[in-house]
């Protein structure tokens, strides 16, 4: 039972965690987590919303990206500061590539099920997950890569500048947390701006609203399910690069590019597109935002033995998920009425 | 083993004396009898034909994977039997299948309050399934509220907190050792034996040594009932498991065949429809995923007691609900026999790429990668997997065209 001390030391620890270092640190670890977290769903949340599907591979699409995305930046990797630009280099090619790719599949074997009901659209893309998680082990197996351990060689291109640890009014944080916290804000603007202001982001507006008359107007709906589904695709893969580099990663699981991470990266990516609301690009952000906020705050409590239950960040997600599906099911911001499909 | 219909067609009238009925029966099951002596026969086959021809080694998988088969078809039945039938994806289903293998190396352990750690394996079997049915109604009675995705998400939710919680819960594993890695028999636990309580008759041998058919594992027969017949360790775990496994999958399939069962298809087809008609369908959907519930937990009973050790990765993770996806998908979807023939399939090429010469080595242990191609080729274009092809090959179900045509060929005479 709950004692008077734990309740004291509780207490004490949250006072602490308002003092201005502990604060920082917690808060650049909830954002960067949060663009992590919001980058794994976006592409999720950008097909479902147009398309219906729930893809069941985005997982393994994240995995594909940072197996690929990680020999890249190893190969073109020049070391130091221009370390950076070569990630960038590598995030381009990996968002064509898997693009390409996603747009090929959605052509092959999405299309013939569109109208089917909702069970064939998670069977097929679990079908796909399986054949390219085994594809993805065959290859890492063959190059000699070690599936269990985090992959070293994209670990080893990180430059110093982003390995470092920085303190600011007492609080320390690494570098690679503000990197990826740009990179979600970044991505986050790109992607709302293409949706919003650009002239593909109006039909796929309007194929969402409705694609029979969005057809009738002229536009090429089946293009731009293909179109939208490659890049859904491709920001799994961009996602998955950025894993590589993230040793600490999701729900206290451990990062870096393993044979594990297609499962690991594909839940968190659900829970996110879920609490969102299925559909809705901004509420995927909010998601990401609050997601990521209780994975660094259960982390501190038990990093700070306020908690000793090392699970609480993983366990904390699957909470959120069932009580946000049993209590307000269609998300934050989403719209449908989905109790009645 | 493919279902066969109830109503016994236009030959009832006819053939109303008891050798009739007993013919319509008989010719109804026809299909069950064969699988189930083909099936009876394997282990001799096996040993017969390797025996003779070492090259059909390749294909025909050893009796000790056959095991797996018998285990893993029950817990793909018993998906099967919820989400085929009611057409509720619940990816959760790990969670019970889970349940079940925990349930019973806990009570073998002694780690169960006031359960004796020399309970029957097979009253610890039903006992698990019982645990895994109480989850089912509390989990079923919050999820199936939604429908779709979401059923299948918030399943998915419940399985997971339960496998974190399992990965971290320190109350059944052994002094220092990692809960992640799982929970193990204690060497002195005996070994689990499959039998009737209080009835020494049934045994494979013929001998009072023993209470039960046989142990699940580790038990050699040197004479099959008096016959002079020798089994192997594996052979007798193949029987006694088979067994079971029977004796589930007729009780699932009387189910189905139930009043009860035609609801859970009702819903399937046309949810709206069955509840205007009157029945509670969410009663009859929480019934149905606690049925399923018990099998499964048999199952993951099963598959505790031959291996004598489990851990969270092979039973609470929800990539063994995916795995029992496969195996159903593949076999048929919506038939109750179909996840059977799709895991057995599986082990065939998972023995295949381990045997065969000129397959590259790097493909050992990669059955899923064939499968999986396999699977997208059946979402896509032969949803009842399997059976379904072999259906609309003959024109019906297979039990029921094989029934008419060995009546025929009577009346015929």
């Amino acid at each position: 039972m709950i004692g008077v001390e734990t309740v004291s030391v509780f207490v004490l620890s949250v006072v602490e965690l308002f003092q201005p270092s502990e604060f920082i640190g917690v808060l650049v670890d909830a954002l960067s987590k949060a663009s992590l977290y919001i980058m794994i769903a976006a592409g999720l949340t950008i097909i479902f919303g147009l398309i219906g599907v729930v893809n069941f591979a985005h997982g393994s699409m994240t995995m594909l990206g940072a197996y690929l995305g990680g020999f890249l930046v190893t190969v073109v990797s020049p070391g130091g500061l221009l370390s950076v630009a070569a990630f960038f280099v590598a995030a381009a090619g990996i968002f064509v590539v898997l693009t390409v790719a996603g747009g090929a599949m959605e052509k092959a074997l999405i299309k013939p099920i569109y109208d089917r009901s909702p069970i064939y659209h998670i069977l097929l893309t679990l079908g796909v997950a399986f054949v390219l998680d085994e594809l993805i082990e065959i290859g890492a197996t063959l190059y000699g890569i070690s599936l269990i351990s985090p992959w070293r060689a994209p670990l080893d291109a990180i430059p110093g500048v982003l390995d470092s640890t920085y303190t600011v009014a007492g609080a320390s944080f690494r570098g690679l947390d503000i990197f990826e916290i740009g990179i979600g804000v970044v991505a986050v603007g790109v992607i709302w701006y293409f949706i919003n202001r650009t002239r593909y982001g109006l039909y796929i507006r309007a194929c969402t609203e409705d694609s029979e008359m969005a057809e009738a107007l002229g536009v090429d709906v089946p293009r731009t399910f293909t179109l939208v589904f490659g890049v859904g695709v491709g920001l799994a893969g961009v996602a998955g690069l950025l894993l590589t580099w993230d040793l600490t990663g999701l729900m206290g699981q451990g990062g870096g590019a393993t044979i594990f991470l297609s499962t690991s990266v594909l839940l968190p990516a659900f829970v996110v597109v879920i609490v969102g609301g299925l559909g809705s690009f901004e509420g995927t952000v909010l998601a990401g935002l609050l997601v990521g906020a209780v994975d660094a705050l259960t982390t501190w409590l038990f990093v700070n033995e306020v908690v000793g239950f090392s699970a609480l960040p993983e366990i904390s997600l699957f909470v959120i998920l069932i009580l946000v599906l049993a209590v307000r099911p269609r998300g934050i911001l989403g719209s449908q009425e989905v109790t009645l499909d | 083993m493919d279902l066969p219909d109830e109503e016994g067609g236009d030959d009832e009238g006819r053939l109303s004396s008891f050798a009739g009925t007993a013919g319509i029966y008989l010719s109804d099951h026809a299909v069950h009898l064969a699988v189930i002596a083909l099936l009876g026969l394997y282990p001799g086959i096996h040993h017969i034909v390797t025996g003779a021809v070492s090259a059909s080694g390749y294909v025909l998988p050893p009796v000790d994977l056959m095991v797996t088969v018998f285990y893993f078809g029950l817990f793909a039945m018993s998906f099967d039997f919820i989400s085929g039938y009611t057409g509720y994806l619940s990816l959760g289903h790990a969670a019970f299948y889970g349940i079940g293998a925990y349930t019973v190396l806990m009570v073998a352990n002694g780690l169960v309050p006031y359960i004796p750690a020399d309970t029957w394996f097979v009253a610890s079997i039903v006992l698990a399934g019982l645990v895994s049915m109480g989850f089912a109604v509390v989990i079923g009675a919050v999820s199936f509220r939604l429908r779709g995705f979401y059923f299948a998400m918030i399943t998915l939710g419940f399985t997971q907190v339960m496998y974190v919680f399992v990965s971290r819960w320190r109350y059944p594993v052994a002094e220092g050792s990692d809960p992640s890695f799982g929970i193990s028999a204690n060497p002195e636990v005996p070994g689990f034996e499959i039998g009737i309580p209080f009835v020494d008759l049934v045994s494979l041998e013929f001998s009072d040594s023993m209470l039960a058919i046989g142990r699940i594992r580790g038990d050699t027969v040197s004479s099959l009932f008096g016959t002079g017949i020798e089994l192997s360790a594996s052979s007798v775990s193949y029987y006694v498991i088979g067994a079971v496994v029977l004796l589930c999958y007729f009780a699932m399939q009387r189910v189905i065949h139930s009043p009860f069962g035609r609801v859970m298809v009702a819903v399937r087809e046309n949810e709206e429809r069955a509840r205007a008609v009157g029945y509670n369908v969410f009663a009859y959907k929480i019934a149905a995923f606690s049925i399923s519930a018990f099998f499964a937990a048999v199952a993951g009973g099963l598959f505790a007691g031959y291996r004598r050790a489990v851990s969270p990765d092979e039973t609470f993770f929800f990539m063994t609900s995916a795995d029992a996806i496969l195996s159903t998908v593949i076999g048929g979807f919506g038939t109750l026999a179909g996840p059977l023939y799709g895991r057995t399939l599986q082990e065939v090429v998972e023995n295949f790429l381990a045997e065969a010469p000129l397959v590259p080595g790097v493909l050992e242990g990669h059955d899923v990668l064939i499968l999986g191609v396999l699977f997208v080729v059946f979402v896509l274009y032969f949803f009842t997997g399997l059976v379904g092809a072999v259906r609309s090959r003959v024109g019906g179900k297979v039990a029921e065209v094989v029934g008419e045509r060995i009546r025929n060929y009577f009346a015929n005479l």
